[in-house]
């Protein structure tokens, strides 16, 4: 066996249908995304004209470009802001909870197994301006009608909040496992030292899971820049593109419009802002909290 | 060595495996390609094949065209051996904008599909993507049976698609409450206005409205800018003749927003989808409703609006003092159909399988059918005694008067102009002007500055 993994060829063999796949899904539409960002086509026809970077100079010019990119920075700092502490705080309780442990995880976990369609709709009753849930609860403290989901001043809270409330559960799993998997001695020496429940969460775990929660918050990040499922369901965009993503600005400027040279363009712009911000934060913070040890 | 060699075989099993079984799919759906004369395949093959057919008949408004094309299907199965028609219901708006628009893209459109005629299927036919029914329509004996609907899916003279029916737009209101509020059906547009602020003093919604999707509030615009600006503006300003800037234009659009100010439509409107504005009318909320005539169905039996049958009226927007143009004109068109992708060309006995598909859906039977059935126009000239027949309700007698009382009519204004400037009015300026972050006069320029890049563009 050892002979045979050393064999250069029967490596290469070995690699090679996952290099092929890879190749194929991962690396070719990348850069023919890139080629196809310089040229003006229609997506359908078999002429294709090369502009240079005509695409880019009009997509960074234009307006509504700019509103698109700025609701994706609300997307992350709603999530790195309001999102990761909320989740920190409730996985401390959940890992701390005794009793019905079980049903809180699973109850918690249960938004993150839901289609968006379905997440989308189920919202869009509870933000319902006439019979819907919150407004309901809202009246009964005598707050006016909210028209969530059409007020320019609330659409994009709205599906931010509903953007968070699918996607929580799934990152406390994680940072839950992550605090059971601290040995349990540490917590104890400190109790037995007079360290406050508080003292313990806040000195001893919180420092411990800095590595998953940044694993998180750079997933959230990831998340945040591709956002489209949710927006398309819940307001399309709308009212009048307020709530427009990069990627729903993608969809409805140029594949709807028949520019799929733009709409690559766009897709480019996508991954490179991606990369920028993510390289910041690798820069900036990720890299100050690698390793823990014991 | 023995060890490294079967390991060297298996992996080589493996990998061949995988690639055959890549290849072997488009391999295996076309055998028929391989040299078969028409003649042996309708002699001797009746293997099983499938024919792909995306239709846009989901939700419960559209189950009795849905009815009607399944009868079909299972007709055409029939009269073929071997054949399965696959179904793929999608949704008519991401049918059009977006999943037909990919498929195009990729080259890979099903084999039969709901289709826009201007300026989809156009384009679609022009990049070859589209079956020519030229020669099948004439083999049918049908080609001179569609009067001057098939503009919108002819390229050069041939014709790559086929509209499923007509259909216009105009007011549909609540018999029952205006007769017990003593309203009467406007005559002028005065009445009219005078109309909308009863119902509003009443205390309920005049006018029912949804506008998550921009096109649906646009309906009303465009029949309003017809009466103020004139019937054929649009086809003006996408040749660059007019402009959107035009005064005429600019009252049209300061109309809209003024009934808005007014509160005349639902409240929250741009946060309700197309399918919620049927149970605003439905449920008495709102007492008129501006939509195309094939909304008519809601009020069939067994939809949501049986409740109605009989209780709702049809009426033309009335004319406009100083408009220009035909003041009765109406959106009239036809511009929603099926087409066929040009690979089915490729494979006899698909297009033997289009061809009975066409002449099972589009006959004088399947026509009166949908206008019996599901209150849509006929797009195929039918016999006029035949048609008195078939129209029996109400509804429909109040379409029919007001589609022969009327002189001009005029194409939806999406049909006419550049996907841009679909995008940007009905993405963006429509929804602006009814939240009210734009006047009429700044959108007016917003979208001529498109129009003039379109324009520029083109040559």
């Amino acid at each position: 066996m050892n002979k045979a993994l050393k064999n250069p060829t029967v490596f290469i063999l070995f690699v090679l249908p996952a290099l092929i796949l890879f190749g194929m899904f991962f690396i070719y539409p990348i850069f023919s995304s890139i080629y196809l960002s310089f040229t003006s086509w229609n997506g359908v026809s078999t002429h294709m004209k090369f502009i240079g970077f005509d695409n880019f100079t009009k997509a960074l010019g234009q307006e509504r470009f700019w509103v698109s990119v700025t609701n994706n920075v609300y997307f992350i700092l709603f999530s790195c802001l309001l999102q990761v502490p909320i989740i920190v705080i409730f996985s401390l309780l959940i890992a701390n909870v005794k009793k019905l442990k079980g049903l809180y995880k699973t109850s918690i976990f249960l938004p993150s197994i839901m289609s968006t369609a379905v997440i989308g709709i189920l919202w869009g009753f509870i933000y319902e301006p006439d019979i819907g849930l919150l407004n309901k609860i809202l009246s009964f403290f005598g707050v006016g009608k909210i028209y969530w989901l059409s007020d320019e001043n609330y659409a994009m809270l709205s599906i931010l909040i509903t953007n968070a409330w699918q996607w929580t559960g799934y990152y406390i799993i994680m940072v839950l496992a992550a605090i059971l998997s601290i040995p349990k001695e540490l917590e104890e020496a400190a109790a037995i030292d007079g360290a406050t429940a508080f003292q313990r969460a806040t000195r001893i775990t919180l420092p411990l899971i800095t590595p998953i929660i940044s694993v998180v918050i750079m997933l959230s990040i990831a998340g945040a820049m591709k956002a489209a499922d949710i927006v398309l369901v819940m307001t399309n965009g709308g009212p009048a593109g307020s709530t427009e993503v990069m990627a729903t600005y993608m969809i409805r400027y140029a594949i709807t419009s028949f520019k799929y040279g733009y709409g690559n363009t766009i897709a480019v712009l996508i991954f490179v802002f991606t990369l920028i911000v993510t390289l910041i934060y690798q820069l900036l913070i990720a890299r100050r909290n690698e390793r823990i040890e014991y | 060595m023995k060890k490294s060699l079967v390991l060297l075989l298996s992996l080589f099993l493996v990998t061949t495996t995988m690639l055959t079984a890549c290849g072997g799919g488009t391999k295996a759906e076309e055998p028929p390609k391989t040299g078969d004369t028409p003649k042996q395949v309708e002699k001797a093959d009746t293997s099983p094949f499938e024919v792909t057919l995306r239709h846009t008949q989901v939700g419960a408004d559209k189950k009795n065209r849905l009815a009607i094309l399944q009868d079909v299907v299972k007709k055409v199965q029939e009269e073929t051996p071997g054949l399965t028609i696959k179904l793929d219901g999608v949704d008519s708006e991401v049918n059009r904008k977006e999943k037909l628009r990919g498929e195009m893209a990729a080259g890979n459109p099903p084999d039969i599909f709901d289709v826009f005629g201007s300026p989809d299927a156009q384009m679609y036919a022009k990049e070859g993507r589209m079956l020519d029914l030229t020669p099948i329509l004439a083999e049918l004996g049908i080609a001179d049976k569609f009067p001057n609907v098939l503009d919108p899916y002819t390229v050069d003279g041939k014709v790559y698609g086929l509209p499923i029916g007509a259909s216009a737009e105009g007011f549909f209101y609540n018999k029952e409450y205006f007769e017990k509020k003593g309203l009467k059906v406007p005559t002028t547009f005065p009445e009219l206005e005078d109309l909308l602020a009863k119902i509003k003093a009443d205390g309920k919604t005049p006018i029912a409205a949804a506008s998550k999707e921009g096109w649906v509030p646009l309906m009303l615009t465009n029949q309003l800018w017809a009466r103020y600006a004139g019937p054929d503006i649009v086809k003006k300003i996408a040749a660059g003749e007019a402009k959107w800037t035009d005064p005429n234009m600019v009252k049209a659009f300061a109309k809209h927003v003024d009934w808005e100010k007014k509160g005349y439509f639902k409240k929250g409107e741009l946060g309700f989808a197309y399918g919620d504005i049927t149970g605003q009318f439905t449920s008495g909320e709102a007492p008129l409703w501006f939509d195309g005539t094939w909304k008519s169905s809601v009020f069939k039996k067994g939809q949501s609006g049986e409740a109605m049958i009989g209780k709702v009226g049809f009426f033309n927007m009335p004319p406009v003092d100083g408009g220009v143009g035909e003041q009765t004109a109406l959106m009239r068109d036809s511009n929603n159909g099926y087409g066929f992708s040009a690979s089915v060309a490729d494979d006899p006995r698909k297009l033997d399988a289009v061809k009975k598909f066409i002449k099972e859906l589009f006959n004088e039977d399947m026509q009166l059918r949908g206008l019996a059935e599901d209150g849509v126009l006929p797009s195929m000239a039918v016999s006029e005694d035949k048609l008195n027949a078939t129209v029996t309700d109400d509804l429909m007698k109040d379409i029919t008067k007001v589609l022969s009382s009327t002189k001009g009519s005029f194409p939806a204004w999406d049909s006419q102009v550049a996907a841009d400037i679909n995008t940007e009015f009905s993405a963006v300026q429509i929804q602006k002007l009814i939240g009210g972050q734009t006047t009429p006069e700044k959108m007016a320029q917003d979208l001529q500055k498109v129009t003039d890049e379109v324009l520029a563009n083109k040559e």
